[in-house]
């Protein structure tokens, strides 16, 4: 059922929506951001553009906002939308910026040119952005996020974690998941999170460092791969070479993750938590006759 | 590295060693570490292979795929080195939900019919001696997926072409340095996934090319 065919002056309408149903937004050029209330109903408000229609459509399984143009493309249009957390999400845009605070469902973004930021999610939360940086911090679930040629910053989320940019940096902090995969091709990685027991954790890149902080206590089976690169360790490991310099494995604690680290030409570390450092630093200030274990 | 058994690691993954064969290789596998380190980077890829999502294409893509292509596509004569063919074949594996289906004219009913990937093997691809075909396959798949940017980039906008232009070109720099290496080095198994792994990207990236010339169309 169309419910809403407007030129775009000054839209506010309240849609009421049922336990179940999706929210699928779509506008080719602005902002989407969305919100939300404890209310069962869906708010658009847009700002004032040029000659272009929202149109607000629900199904029983969905309720869809999108933009359309009345000749050509549709010009720039920045929505407000506002939304029961419960709803699933999926937005879609070309030259459109992303936002989502607060969802607690699966949540779905795709854009061309643009920024996406999402806070929350639940169960499958999948971002792409082709030119722009994608954020993704406090979801739970299996996490997917990719960017072509910005950065990736994933933060404060549990589950499984994918994460790949061809020319940006990925940074993973507060993740606890038992699957963890990162890849660039031009760029660093940096992970500070969980290594759980069984876990499995993948870190690659081409042209680009690759730090890992390891919790005090973390058991791993790591395996350290590189062309032209190097390999430091803030903490002592026992090397087994099976490639002098360029590839080998070691073992801390028991072993029980196993985790990949490869790096074409660049810079793989193992560093301690900043805090676990701090402490520690702080001892050997107390006692210089303290050893590192 | 023991060079008589890594070359039958696969084999023996695989469960296609004779019983003494492969009571030896285990034999040697306590000794070896090289060949320990080996089998588990196998081991990875095949499970890697095995989690992949299947991503189907549409079918309006192919139409529009098929009838910029013509009946008969170009084909590029090929110059793999083996270890390349090894890449080539695990990267054809790995993209086999992508490229292969992308470019096949009747997709959306052989989907259906596709096996289980729990059921897909990635290293039978190369050890069985059909990798020259998968290479060809990988690089037919780019040749039309570029043709399809190619042709349609004056669809997308400016920033986007050149953006992708640019990631594109960044991926083959990282092919041919990775290229280089395998050449010297064959034996190395990173390098080898490394190449297949960002030979991938490519196809990937191009993949994701073909969807935006499609979806403004």
């Amino acid at each position: 059922m169309l419910l809403l065919l407007a030129l775009l002056q000054q839209i506010d309408s309240t849609v009421p929506v049922q336990r179940g149903q999706r929210l699928e937004v779509s506008s080719f050029a602005g902002e989407i951001a969305v919100k939300t209330w404890n209310r069962n109903a869906v708010r658009v408000e847009a700002e004032p553009g040029g000659r272009t229609s929202v149109e607000i459509d629900r199904s029983a399984t969905s309720l869809t906002v999108k933009t359309e143009g009345r000749r050509g493309p549709p010009s720039m249009v920045d929505l407000v939308i506002t939304a029961p957390s419960w709803m699933a999400l999926d937005l879609s845009g070309v030259n459109t910026d992303m936002s989502v605070t607060g969802m607690r469902g699966p949540i779905s973004v795709e854009t061309v040119q643009g920024e996406v930021e999402v806070e929350g999610g639940q169960g499958l939360v999948s971002l792409q952005s082709v030119q722009g940086s994608v954020s993704l911090t406090g979801a739970k679930g299996s996490l997917e996020v990719h960017s072509v040629n910005e950065d990736v910053r994933v933060s404060a989320s549990s589950g499984e974690v994918t994460a790949e940019t061809v020319n940006g940096d990925i940074t993973l902090t507060r993740v606890d998941g038992s699957s963890v995969t990162a890849s660039s091709v031009n760029g660093d990685l940096d992970y500070d999170g969980a290594i759980r027991n069984g876990g499995r954790y993948a870190f690659s890149t081409h042209n680009g460092s690759i730090t890992v902080t390891v919790p005090p206590g973390s058991n791993a089976a790591v395996s350290v791969s590189t062309f032209n690169g190097e390999f430091a360790s803030e903490f002592p490991v026992t090397l087994t070479e099976t490639r002098k310099g360029k590839r080998f494995s070691f073992t801390i604690g028991t072993g029980s993750a196993q985790m990949t680290l490869e790096s074409f030409q660049g810079s793989i570390e193992l560093v301690r938590p900043r805090s676990y450092r701090g402490a520690r630093d702080r001892d050997h200030d107390r006692d210089p006759d303290h050893d590192e274990h | 590295m023991n060079d008589q058994w890594t070359e039958r690691l696969s084999e023996y993954l695989d469960g296609d060693l004779a019983e003494s064969d492969r009571a030896a290789l285990e034999a040697h596998l306590d000794t070896c570490a090289a060949c320990g380190e080996t089998l588990a980077g196998l081991r990875r890829i095949v499970v890697r292979a095995r989690s992949l999502e299947d991503r189907v294409p549409s079918r309006e893509l192919w139409s529009g795929v098929a009838a910029r292509i013509g009946a008969g596509p170009r084909r590029r004569r090929l110059t793999f080195s083996v270890p390349q063919l090894l890449a080539a074949g695990i990267a054809l594996a790995v993209v086999s939900g992508g490229s292969a289906w992308l470019l096949h004219p009747d997709a959306a009913r052989m989907a259906a019919l596709r096996p289980d990937p729990a059921s897909q093997v990635v290293i039978p691809v190369a050890a069985t001696g059909s990798t020259a075909g998968a290479a060809r396959s990988y690089a037919s798949a780019v040749d039309d997926l570029e043709r399809v940017l190619a042709e349609g980039r004056s669809r997308l906008d400016s920033t986007t072409v050149r953006v992708l232009e640019q990631n594109l070109t960044l991926i083959d720099r990282a092919i041919a340095q990775a290229q280089r290496a395998v050449a010297a080095d064959s034996a190395n198994l990173y390098l080898n996934t490394h190449l297949a792994e960002t030979m991938r990207r490519k196809i990937d990236l191009l993949r994701q090319a073909a969807a935006l010339v499609s979806a403004v169309s």
